[in-house]
């Protein structure tokens, strides 16, 4: 589980890389936001921008499974 | 490789590199050679880096900081 994230650094702090998965094209906030937050709550998230609707995760099983248990918000995602 | 979930929301397998804005500035400058390096340029402390290519980047960044050691602070933002 923690082997899928490799840190390393250069001169101290200067620099961090981290191995995972970035979420985009999100059609809408509102279909960003839920899983967004979702990957913060189960402390998966390591970046967000919320005006670009992106989000980087180090894990994506759980939001993948999040998603598909979300039939509303992705009718509604295929539809836009 | 990209990996679609659900045929809309796009997903990435890559690195996430986090930096200042000075050192980021080094890696948009060694990707400009072959753009073999960066996937997205996400914001002014984020780049999005192929996996495969994290080692090589690391050599080359190491090899520039070397190079560039009196680089100012205030190298200006752009």
């Amino acid at each position: 589980v923690v082997d899928q994230i490799r840190l390393w650094q250069i001169e101290g702090e200067r620099m961090k890389a981290t191995v995972g998965f970035l979420f985009k094209d999100f059609v809408s906030a509102a279909e960003y936001e839920a899983p967004c937050r979702y990957a913060e709550e189960i402390g998966v998230l390591v970046w967000k921008n919320d005006a670009r609707r992106m989000f980087f995760v180090t894990r994506h099983e759980q939001i993948a499974t999040y998603l598909k248990n979300k039939p509303k918000s992705l009718k509604v995602a295929q539809a836009g | 490789m990209p990996k679609a979930v659900k045929g809309m929301i796009l997903l990435l397998h890559c690195v996430l590199v986090q930096c200042d804005p000075s050192i980021k500035a080094i890696i948009l400058k060694i990707d400009q050679d072959k753009h073999d390096y960066i996937v997205e340029d996400l914001d002014d402390q984020t780049l999005m880096v192929k996996e495969t290519q994290l080692p090589k980047l690391k050599a080359r960044l190491e090899e520039e900081l070397a190079n560039t050691q009196q680089m100012p602070d205030d190298s200006g933002s752009d």
